[in-house]
Parts: C-alpha cells; sequence; structure tokens
C-alpha cells in the first residue's frame, strides 16, 4: 500500500503505451505519385565501452543487493534498487541485455559453431548464477529488470495453495527446456519473443504482447511476481544454485524464536514453516519410505514416456521454425509460390535458394527436432519424476526459514522480525 | 467528519471508482474485439472489389466505390483509435481515484493483525500435491503425444522437383523416357503428328542418380484412333467437337423412357461431361463436402466404383466459393486408357487408373475465380493441358500423366476465364489454342512455347475455340466473333458481332460454322467468310455447345431438348427429341448410342 502513488501511475503509463502501440499500427499509404518510401536504416552496435559498463553495473547491483539484504537487510534499499534497475536495465537498455534471454544465446553458442558470443553476454549469464551460489537470489531482488517491474506492483498478495504451487513450478522447467530446444535448433529466442514487458520497456510491440504484459501485472496485484515464479526460466538456474547459497539471508537477525510474526509476510510463499516430529507416526514412516522408492524406480520410466512423448511431438515443435513453416506453407498452398505480397516467401525468393533446398533443410532441422525432443522429454521426465519423489521426504525443522530456491529475497519478511540482534 | 461517515464515503467512492473503472475496461475490450472482428484495415469488401477492378480497369464507378469504403474504413479505424485513447485516459483517472481511495481506506483502519495458527497439515500438502504432479507431468505428455497424431508433416508429401517451373527445369538434367509405341495403321487423310499418335514423348523426370539410359517410367501411351473412338475429353477428338462414330440415335424420349437403355441418379451435382473409355463411363461431381469420380459400365450403367479426391496437399480446408451454375465440378475429365484424370473448383488434379486406383494427386493452387474454375482438361501425348486463368493471373500448364509433374507450367497476361483449351495439329506441331481476354494464344504442345497470339477477345470468356482446315473461330458475348489464321499468326480472316456466344463453343464442319446464343439462336456461318447462312430461333438457350456426329449437329438446349440438324447449308431440322430434364452438358457419343447428362440423371440412349 505504501508504494500506491507509482503503482498507479505506471497502470497508467501502460494503458497509455497501449494505445501508443494501437496508433502505430496505420499502413502507409500506397503512393501513385512516384514518392520513394525512405529505406530503413540499422542503428549503429553499441559500443564496447558502453557494453563494459553494463557489465559493471550489473556486477555493482548484485554486489549492493547481497550487501542490503544481508548485511544491511534494508528492504527500503532493495526496493529502490530494483527502481534503479528497472529504470536502466529496463527503460533506458530497454530490456536486452538480460541474463534470462542470456541462456538462448549460451546455447546456441554451444550449439552452432559459426555462431560468436560475445563476452558481455557470457557474463550476464554466468555472473547471476555465481552471486546466487554464494548469496542466493539476490539478482532477483535487485538486479533483473523483469522482477523489479513485477515487485513495484505487489499489492495485495494471497496464499497460493502448495499444490497450485507445484504443479505451476513445472512450468518454468517445460520453458526453459523449449527455450534450449528452439535456440539449439537455431529455430528462434522464445524467451525474447515472449518477453511480456519488454513491451513496456520500449514502448512499443505488438498487441498481443503488451495485453498479456498488462494481465501479467494486473495477476501480480494479487499473485506476486506471477512470470517469476510460474515462467521464468532462468529463475529454475537461479533456484538451483540458491539452494548451495551459503550466505543465503535469513528473515531473522538472530535466533528465530518461532514467533509466528513473519508467516504471513512473504508475498511468494517462499517462508517454510518448522515442521515437527510429530506428526509422523512410525506407519506413516513407513509408508512414505516405501512410496519414495516406487516413485524413485519409475524415474528412469517417466523419463522414457518424457522423451517419446517429446519426441513423436517434433512435428508440431518444428513448425516455428521459419524453414518448415515456409516449406510447409508452400506444400500445402503451391499458389503461394510466387505471391511477392507475402514477405516471408519474397524473402526466400530474393534468398535465390531452391524449394528443393529449403524442403531438405526443413526435413533436416524436423529430424534435430526428433532427437532434441528425446533430451527435452527425458530431462522433463526427470524433472517431474523428482519432483513426485520429493513430496514423500520430509525434514524436521524447527525455525522459520526462507526456502532458499524460492526466496526471491526482496527482504519485506525480516521487517516483520520482532528479534534484534545484539551488539 | 467522524471515523464512520468517513469510512462510508470511501467505502462509496470506491465502489463507484470500481464500477467506473470496470465499466471503462469492458468497453475498451469490446472496442478491441470489434476491431479485430471487423478489422477495416483488411476489409474484404475492399480486396473484392479491388480484385474486380482488376478485371476491369476502366470502371469510374468501381473507382469511385472503393475509395467511399476505403473513407469509411479509415474512419470507423480512427474513431476507434480515439475511442481507445479517451478511454484510457478515463481509466487511468478511475484507477487513480479508486488508489486514493482505497489507501485511505486502509491507512485508517490499520491495525496489527494477530498470527494465524497453522491449519496447514505439511504431510496433507504434499501428499496432494504429489497428486497434482502427477496431473500436470500426464497431461503435458499427453498433449506432446496427442499433437503427434494431430499435426500433419507436410514435408513427407513433397516430392522433389514439385516446384520446379520452365526456368528452373530446363538446367535440370532429365532423363528421356521412352514410352512403348506400337505400330499404327495410318488412316487416311491424317497427318504425320495423329497418325504417329503420339510420339514418344520425352517426359522430364529430374535427375535422381540413376543411370542415364535406364528409363524410370514406362508408359505406354494411346494412339490418335484410340481417342477417335472414345469421346474421352469435353468436345471430343482434340476438343474440337467432331465425333466419329456412328448409328447415333435421334429418337428418344427421356420421360416415357423411350429408347432410353438406362438411367441413373448422380450422387453429385456437377456440369462436367461424362468421358468414355472402353466400357467405361467416368463423371465427377462435387458439393461442398467432397469430390468424387465415379465409374460406371456404359452398356448396363452399373456403378463399378466412385473415388473420393480427398487427402490432397494444399487443398482448401473449406472449398472456394462458387456460384450455382458453375459449382465445383464444371471441369470435364479426361482419359487416356491408362487413366482418368479430373480437375475441381478447388484447384485439385487427381489421377484414377481405370479401376480407381488413385495413382497421383496434387493442388495446383486455389483458383481466384468468382464463378468457379470450369476450364476442362484435356490430354494428349503424355500430357494433361491446364487452362489456368484466374483473378491472380493466368497459367497454362502440361502435366505428366504418368506421374502429376509439372512439364512446363507458364505464367501469361490473360485475364480471368472459363473457356477450355482445343488442339489442332499446324505445320508439324500440336498447338493449344485458347481463348480469354485479351488474347487467343497458340502454345506448342511439346515446349509450352507461346507461337503466336491474337488480342482479340474481351470479357468474360467461357466459349472455347473451334476450329476447322487450320481457321480457328472464337466467340465471347459483348465482344465479337472472329476467324483466325493458325497458320498466319493468327492473324484475323473475319470478324462478326451479329450473333455472340456466352458459354457454348463454336464448331465447324463442311466449311460451315455451328454457333449457339445462350438466348436460344443456332446460327450457322461460312466458316471462310463469316456470311450468314442460316439461322435459327428455339424457345430455350443453350449453355451446352454443339457437337458434330454423323454430319448432323447435335446440340442440348438447357431445357432439355435435343435439336438435332443437318450440318449442311440446308439447316433442315432432323428431329427434336426430349429428355425431360434441363442439360447443360454435351452429348456422348459412342457406336450406336448416345449418353447425356440432364441436371441429376444419367441417361443412356440407343435404338
Ligand atoms: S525469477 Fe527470473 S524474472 Fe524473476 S527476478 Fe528472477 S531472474 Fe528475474
Ligand atoms: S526475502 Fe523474505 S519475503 Fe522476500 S522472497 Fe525471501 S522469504 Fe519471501
Amino acid at each position: 500500500m505504501k508504494n500506491i502513488g507509482h503503482k498507479i501511475v505506471f497502470l497508467s503509463f501502460f494503458v497509455l503505451i497501449l494505445v501508443q502501440a494501437n496508433a502505430q499500427r496505420f499502413p502507409k499509404p500506397e503512393f501513385e505519385s512516384g514518392y520513394e518510401q525512405p529505406s530503413p536504416t540499422t542503428p549503429e552496435p553499441r559500443s564496447n565501452a558502453l557494453e563494459y559498463l553494463d557489465v559493471l553495473i550489473l556486477f555493482a547491483s548484485l554486489s549492493l543487493a547481497s550487501w542490503l539484504v544481508i548485511k544491511r537487510r534494508s528492504r527500503r534499499g532493495v526496493l529502490w534498487l530494483s527502481i534503479f534497475t528497472l529504470l536502466y536495465f529496463g527503460f533506458y537498455r530497454e530490456g536486452c541485455i538480460c541474463s534470462v534471454g542470456s541462456i538462448q544465446n549460451i546455447t546456441l553458442a554451444l550449439f552452432d559453431p559459426v555462431y560468436k558470443i560475445s563476452i558481455t553476454v557470457l557474463i550476464f549469464f554466468l555472473l547471476p548464477l555465481v552471486f546466487a551460489l554464494f548469496f542466493g537470489r539476490t539478482f532477483c531482488a535487485g538486479a533483473c529488470p523483469l522482477g523489479a517491474i513485477q515487485d513495484i506492483l505487489v499489492f495485495r498478495p494471497v496464499s497460493i495453495p502448495v499444490w497450485v504451487r507445484k504443479a505451476l513450478g513445472f512450468i518454468p522447467y517445460l520453458y526453459l527446456g523449449l527455450a534450449v530446444l528452439y535456440a539449439a535448433t537455431g529455430t528462434d529466442f522464445i524467451i525474447c519473443r515472449y518477453d511480456p514487458f519488454v513491451g513496456f520497456f520500449r514502448m512499443d510491440g505488438p498487441y498481443t504482447m503488451i495485453i498479456i504484459g498488462i494481465a501479467l501485472l494486473l495477476l501480480g496485484l494479487f499473485f506476486a511476481r506471477p512470470y517469476c515464479r510460474v515462467f521464468c526460466p532462468y529463475g529454475v538456474l537461479l533456484n538451483w544454485m540458491s539452494r548451495f547459497s551459503k550466505y543465503h539471508m535469513t528473515i531473522t537477525p538472530a535466533e528465530c524464536i518461532s514467533c509466528k510474526l513473519c508467516e504471513p509476510s512473504c508475498p511468494f510463499d517462499a517462508i517454510e514453516i518448522p515442521v515437527s516430529e510429530k506428526v509422523r507416526t512410525q506407519k506413516v514412516l513407513r509408508q512414505n519410505l516405501k512410496r519414495f522408492s516406487l516413485y524413485a524406480l519409475l524415474i528412469p520410466v517417466w523419463m522414457f514416456i518424457g522423451g517419446y512423448a517429446v519426441s513423436s511431438s517434433h512435428v508440431l515443435l518444428s513448425k516455428a521454425h521459419q524453414d518448415v513453416y515456409l516449406s510447409e506453407l508452400l506444400i500445402a498452398h503451391p499458389e503461394l509460390k510466387s505471391d511477392t505480397k507475402n514477405l516471408d516467401i519474397k524473402a526466400f525468393l530474393e534468398s535465390g535458394k531452391t524449394f528443393d533446398e529449403l524442403v531438405a533443410n526443413a526435413s533436416l532441422i524436423r529430424a534435430k527436432f526428433k532427437s532434441g525432443g528425446w533430451f527435452l522429454g527425458g530431462f522433463l521426465g526427470l524433472v517431474i519424476g523428482i519432483m513426485i519423489m520429493n513430496q514423500f521426504v520430509f525434514r524436521t525443522k524447527t525455525i522459520y526459514e526462507p526456502h532458499k530456491g524460492d526466496c526471491f529475497s526482496c527482504g519485506r519478511c525480516m521487517d516483520y522480525c520482532p528479534v534484534v540482534k545484539l551488539k | 467528519m467522524n471515523q464512520e461517515t468517513k469510512l462510508k464515503l470511501l467505502k462509496q467512492i470506491i465502489l463507484i471508482s470500481a464500477a467506473f473503472c470496470i465499466l471503462v475496461a469492458f468497453l475498451l475490450i469490446v472496442n478491441f474485439w470489434q476491431m479485430k472482428k471487423s478489422n477495416p484495415l483488411e476489409s474484404q469488401t475492399i480486396e473484392a472489389l479491388v480484385q474486380r477492378l482488376a478485371v476491369d480497369d476502366n470502371n469510374e464507378e468501381l473507382r469511385k466505390e472503393i475509395r467511399s469504403f476505403d473513407l469509411l474504413a479509415r474512419k470507423a479505424y480512427f474513431t476507434s483509435a480515439w475511442q481507445v485513447k479517451t478511454g484510457a485516459y478515463l481509466l487511468f483517472f478511475g484507477g487513480v481515484v479508486l488508489a486514493l481511495a482505497l489507501k485511505i481506506r486502509t491507512d485508517i483502519q490499520r491495525k496489527i493483525e494477530p498470527p494465524e495458527t497453522i491449519t496447514d497439515d505439511p504431510m496433507m500438502n504434499k501428499f496432494v500435491s504429489h497428486r497434482w504432479l502427477l496431473v500436470t507431468g500426464g497431461l503435458v505428455f499427453t498433449l506432446a503425444l496427442l499433437s503427434a497424431f494431430l499435426s500433419n508433416d507436410y514435408l513427407k508429401s513433397y516430392d522433389p522437383g514439385q516446384f520446379v517451373d520452365t526456368e528452373t527445369s530446363s538446367q535440370t538434367e532429365t532423363i528421356e523416357v521412352i514410352p512403348i509405341v506400337e505400330s499404327v495403321a495410318t488412316e487416311k487423310g491424317d497427318s504425320a503428328i495423329l497418325s504417329n499418335a503420339v510420339e514418344p514423348v520425352p517426359q522430364a523426370v529430374a535427375e535422381t542418380g540413376g543411370a542415364p539410359d535406364t528409363p524410370k517410367t514406362v508408359v505406354k501411351l494411346a494412339k490418335a484412333e484410340d481417342f477417335k473412338k472414345n469421346q474421352s475429353t469435353f468436345r471430343g477428338f482434340l476438343g474440337q467437337g467432331i465425333s466419329f462414330h456412328k448409328n447415333i440415335p435421334t429418337n428418344w424420349d427421356g420421360s416415357s423412357g423411350t429408347n432410353v437403355k438406362w438411367k441413373i441418379s448422380l450422387s453429385k451435382p456437377g456440369y462436367n461431361t461424362p468421358v468414355i473409355w472402353g466400357d467405361k463411363l467416368f463423371i465427377a461431381g462435387a458439393d461442398k463436402t467432397s469430390r468424387v469420380v465415379s465409374c460406371y459400365n456404359r452398356h448396363t450403367g452399373k456403378l463399378l466404383w466412385e473415388k473420393e479426391a480427398d487427402n490432397i496437399p494444399g487443398s482448401p480446408a473449406t472449398p472456394p466459393k462458387t456460384t450455382d451454375d458453375t459449382g465445383l465440378a464444371a471441369p470435364t475429365m479426361t482419359v487416356d486408357g491408362n487413366c482418368v484424370y479430373a480437375l475441381f473448383g478447388t484447384g485439385d488434379l487427381i489421377a484414377f487408373d481405370l479401376d480407381g486406383n488413385r495413382i497421383w494427386a496434387k493442388n495446383l493452387g486455389v483458383p481466384a475465380n468468382h464463378y468457379g474454375h470450369s476450364s476442362s482438361l484435356i490430354t494428349w501425348n503424355g500430357k494433361i493441358v491446364v487452362q489456368y486463368d484466374t483473378a491472380k493471373g493466368g497459367r497454362m500448364i502440361a502435366i505428366n500423366t504418368a506421374n502429376g509433374d509439372f512439364i512446363w507450367d507458364i505464367p501469361r497476361a490473360n485475364k480471368v476465364s472459363w473457356s477450355s483449351p482445343t488442339l489442332l495439329e499446324s505445320k508439324g506441331k500440336m498447338l493449344i489454342i485458347t481463348s480469354a481476354d485479351p488474347n487467343v494464344i497458340a502454345n506448342d504442345l511439346e515446349t509450352g512455347a507461346e507461337v503466336w497470339k491474337s488480342p482479340v477477345m474481351s470479357g468474360e470468356v467461357a466459349p472455347s475455340p473451334g476450329v476447322f482446315n487450320n481457321i480457328i473461330f472464337v466467340s465471347n458475348e459483348y465482344a465479337k466473333t472472329v476467324a483466325l489464321d493458325a497458320e498466319n499468326g493468327g492473324k484475323v480472316i473475319w470478324e462478326t458481332d451479329e450473333y455472340l456466344s456466352e458459354v457454348a463453343s463454336p464448331v465447324a464442319i463442311n466449311g460451315l460454322l455451328f454457333l449457339a446464343t445462350s438466348y436460344g439462336v443456332l446460327v450457322c456461318y461460312d466458316a471462310m467468310t463469316g456470311e450468314n447462312v442460316w439461322e435459327k430461333e428455339f424457345s430455350s438457350g443453350f449453355y451446352s455447345s454443339p457437337m458434330i456426329a454423323e454430319n448432323k449437329v447435335y446440340i442440348i438446349d438447357m431445357s432439355g431438348v435435343m435439336h438435332i440438324i443437318k450440318a449442311d447449308r440446308t439447316g433442315t431440322i432432323v428431329k427434336e427429341p426430349e429428355l425431360g430434364e434441363a442439360a447443360f452438358a454435351l452429348p456422348v457419343f459412342a457406336d450406336g448410342k448416345i449418353y447425356l447428362r440432364g441436371k441429376s440423371s444419367l441417361y443412356c440412349i440407343g435404338e
């Protein structure tokens, strides 16, 4: 409620962008008077020095975020930092360069020997992960523009039932897997294509993108950080790293006295409550162990089913590739083969490639999807298998703690803790 | 104001502003949805009008209409843009009021909430979660599997070279396929090409690495005399409208059954004329749901097979719009003894062997045609000739009968047309003669090369060219009737605009040209001079074309009356038997028999 003013300003701002995006869609007139449309120009790439500046600022924000949340324990500080990040990496750098999207550059570089990855992108990919490995997801707290735009708009968060969270928690893995598959086959950078907030940062974008962005932000008023929790593929990697973090933030500055005051404080349901010994009878324990072993044994089955299923969906998945799409379009509608009004066809005709070459390449891509589908499906099967198995693992816990993987280190919970650290 | 009234007031403000915001948001969404649905920027009306303008580009009225539609579309667009903008500001304003009221109320009401007691049972939570995870995993993988069944792999249906057109095919190495040709008895009066029937055709087969001297496919091609024996094409042998059959009946009555050997009702509508090979008669029909080719025993009327033309790559999911007087099965099929070939208004071209096995099929591209595609197929020398003039441009196409490959595919400047090609041998070459707006064109059958063209036609051309001794006759309503010299670059010999045919194609024999109009006049001209020899007016008009058999003109009018008239300068009416139902297709002749397609039935007539 504190930041209601700028929340509203932001909201109205989005609506205005929406209007703006709409107004630009009118097609240019066809001139008969001989007027020539000026040809578009490509902007210069960003200079090296400025790229290093980006790296520097990322490093600084990560360090500052970690310091603010772990040492200074200042939610206010983290908030201001995230506003800066939103302005700099969001609105000034227009959401690109971005650690979340860098997954795809890394993948493409691994699979396509011709594709050269810049050192900046590599650092953007690695640095937040390294920080997460030591300090938790401080990147999400103060250095990610996508996280920042959602975090500022957390209004009346409601607690989401565990089972919903668990089930939705599978989506980021799916998204990550698909993003890697599409990047590895050189098909598309889907994380960037479906980035819901970049339209705001650039104050332009397809109508549907803006609508989805607005919908997500509206949803975020109640379901805090929906993109981070249900979609973000980079979040998967950060989550893994953060689980090992030694210096992760804590709710209490000293000893947790289990006063329960912090319990409702996390908008993201990331606080784990104490689990006492007594819920478990011997019988239950035995049953759990049985289930645990059964599901552990089933993991390879999940992997096989996943691999088979995803691989057999390769026809559908590969349709997103330009060559596959174009080949199928032309096979299905041969009458379009010289339709220069269709920009894709025009581009193909101008490329001088023959149709046979196009179809051959499309078939190759499709074959890649078939084999890649086995890996993706196997990975997803593994993930779901482990997730299910984990539902039968219980650890005794006596204090209130953030879940190291899920916690965004935003620092909200700290203010709720009545314990004071004695100097 | 005390706390109580303040809260009351705030509550009202919150309710009103929230309702206001919801209303505005709703209106904005409705506006967006409307724009999406009607999409004035891509108005179909304008597109249709522009297409019409392409055909008829001097029409000032049409231009004005397009401009006013365009203005309307722009107005609609900008009005909506204004609405969106205003709505956005209103929403913003409402949002600010709502937020302020909310904030003040929360500030007033703020109090420390006691922590909730833990009601969650972590065990239970995990147990429920594991179930939902099972559901999620199952769902994702099932959807993936389902997609495997539902998605169509078009790449598999591609055969290399499918898109090779003339320029590229000349660069591809080709293998000559030598058809087995049996020695042919030369008929008296037959010219070289006709008697050798159908010379070995070099059929283009893309080099696939096989030894160059091993033919890929060996197809036995029919001879000219076989084609003469069977009315296998629209307007018979070479599409010239002349039958070589004997003992053609002249007397029947469809309603009482006199001389009707058999009559069957047809399962699907179509304007195509039946074609015959040997003992088999083929007919095509189509409606919105499916397109079929049927084969009957022509002696007994027994249905031998009926096959659907379906699952053709590129075939549109919903067939293009056609008018009722054209439909989707207007083109007449063609048969060459090996296969029967059918073309439908969807652009689907399909080959069945005579036993009904599907040999190949392809889509030529959905024809843009405001009535429906109607140009019939003709086959000669291992090629199917397709005249494919659509509103998006014209094409002349030759397709390999053996495998459906393009032999050549040539774009041309003609506008959309409904006429069919006629073949004519001239100077040792087999020419394809086609009539469309603006050009009558002669193409070499072997190479597709344009031999000559003559810009004498205009309008929506439906009648096909007639032929007599190297003279070509074309006609169209609102244009003229012209005789062209095929040996002399299509030079005009004579022309008249006295009687013009709208649909029926002219036919010529014995130095006489017969022309039928859609308002019921049959006229006979001197083929050399264009002099009117005789004319007869009948009560019903003609869509079907005159055919010549045993020196008589057979022409059936729209009411189903066949007018049989001597094909000479006297024009004596021989007989006028009635079918008893409307008829648009041509009579099909076989020795001693005549087959007539009525609107819904097929008749075999024999005396
Ligand atoms: S979860 Fe993803 S999007 Fe959200 S803050 Fe972290 S990296 Fe950014
Ligand atoms: S820092 Fe606290 S409030 Fe923020 S995500 Fe972590 S547990 Fe939740």
